[in-house]
């Protein structure tokens, strides 16, 4: 995935001033940054969601908006909300999102995706009798029924308790070579001990690009702290 | 990847979430037969031929219910905030304009399984079953059109504060040309002795607008969502 001088603003306040980021296949990068630093608005624009103002961004060599359907079908997302119907059930919107993807068989990865993620015995309950952590489960196998090439995760441990944390633990660090994982989080210690590059974002910059196997958890809060100011 | 498995999905959706809820063509339906009812009672018994009005009380009604139905367009991405998801999702845009517009001619159309029978009790006299069929026809041109025009203005006020205001107020004046054609097509229909001449050019005259709204949707549904 590639971003080259990305630049965004809301009602002429700029977010983000000309981000360039690289995430090779098999890569695992963490964005970190204080509140407003402009995070969720650049995963939102790799996600396709927002059209950046300045710049662009492909996946595999497909920029958009140009080749947006291309990629989009490459592009796994999860925010912080599970992206679900509340009123249909875990069948059923693994269903429809594999319907909307072109997910073959989806008889048999529908259970399989279910089963992934513990929610086989509630296939057929509507969501919103889920608890809030395994409506997040749901949006985790959403996000995977389509086998993306790349994984956009915005602050995707919320609302899950330890179990669910450890279940997208695995995923983000079992997903496959091809696959590349950009994760915004504020959890320093997951994104160094899940991810192989943490990037921080600050007023809008980027502000430093780190390898996790270079420098210490403190070192990284240390470097966190100087650059949020 | 199909798209017209993408439209057959996103239509089912929309009716399993109809089913389970029950919110929109309940309200639509029950709106609907109010205002029936208020309209015999305010001038079904005072009418020397009511027929020749029959049909505006027909259309101004499903019109005013048709607000309801689109009122409700994108209310469940909205609140259950499942809108990303769908939009990240490779599906054309032009699919999902395509997919609401059927599921707003669905529920229309089952509200007038309602309105139209006892639009016809209250106020003609007798009907051929000849005219239920033109009345098929003029029910199905016309909510083509209240579907183009009103999921097409549901789409642009999707990320608005005051959708619910916006709706009827763009929407109402959109659908005055639809509420003339269809009444006059009716009239033409419940009136003394069918009209055919008319009939036809009534619903020449909504096919000709439903596709000017398709030809709009078409030109514009992919900056109504996307920018």
């Amino acid at each position: 995935m590639r971003v080259r001088g990305v630049a965004h603003a809301f009602a002429g306040r700029p977010v983000l001033a000309g981000v360039d980021l690289d995430v090779a296949a098999g890569e695992r990068v963490a964005v970190v940054g204080p509140n407003g630093a402009g995070k969720s608005t650049l995963l939102r624009i790799m996600a396709t969601l927002l059209t950046p103002r300045e710049g662009t961004v492909a996946v595999g060599g497909t920029p958009y908006p140009e080749g947006v359907r291309a990629a989009r079908r490459r592009i796994g997302y999860l925010g912080h909300d599970p992206l679900v119907y509340l009123d249909l059930t875990a069948w059923q919107n693994l269903r429809l999102f594999g319907d909307l993807y072109g997910v073959d068989g989806l008889d048999d990865a529908v259970p399989d995706a279910l089963a992934r993620v513990g929610l086989l015995p509630r296939a057929h309950d509507h969501v919103r009798t889920f608890s809030r952590g395994m409506a997040q489960r749901l949006g985790i196998a959403r996000m995977l029924l389509h086998s993306p090439d790349v994984l956009l995760l915005d602050e995707p441990y919320t609302g899950l308790d330890a179990q669910g944390s450890r279940l997208l633990d695995g995923i983000v660090t079992g997903a496959s070579s091809g696959t590349a994982v950009v994760m915004v989080t504020h959890d320093l210690a997951r994104a160094h001990a899940l991810c192989g590059r943490v990037v921080m974002i600050a007023r809008g910059l980027l502000a430093w690009d780190a390898g996790t196997a270079d420098v210490s958890h403190d070192q990284l809060a240390q470097r966190y702290a100087e650059s949020a100011g | 990847m199909s798209r017209v498995r993408q439209l057959r999905a996103l239509v089912r959706k929309d009716v399993l979430l109809e089913a389970h809820t029950k919110e929109t063509i309940v309200a639509m339906a029950l709106f609907a037969l109010v205002s029936m009812v208020i309209f015999q009672f305010a001038v079904g018994q005072r009418a020397g031929d009511s027929s020749l009005i029959a049909g505006g009380i027909i259309w101004a009604t499903v019109s005013l219910a048709a607000v309801l139905g689109v009122g409700r367009t994108w209310v469940p991405e909205r609140e259950q905030r499942v809108l990303d998801g769908l939009l990240t999702a490779p599906v054309a845009r032009l699919t999902m304009f395509m997919a609401r517009a059927i599921v707003l001619t669905l529920f229309l159309l089952a509200v007038e399984v309602v309105i139209v029978p006892l639009g016809i009790v209250f106020f003609t006299r007798q009907i051929a079953p000849s005219d239920l069929a033109l009345m098929a026809g003029v029910c199905v041109l016309a909510n083509l059109c209240i579907a183009v025009a009103g999921t097409l203005l549901a789409s642009m006020s999707v990320f608005s504060r005051a959708r619910e205001l916006v709706i009827p107020v763009l929407l109402l004046p959109a659908l005055v040309p639809v509420v003339i054609a269809a009444s006059g097509a009716t009239q033409a229909v419940l009136g003394p002795g069918t009209q055919l001449a008319e009939y036809l050019g009534y619903c020449r005259f909504l096919a000709v607008y439903a596709a000017v709204f398709s030809l709009v949707a078409y030109a514009t549904y992919d900056h109504v969502l996307d920018d």
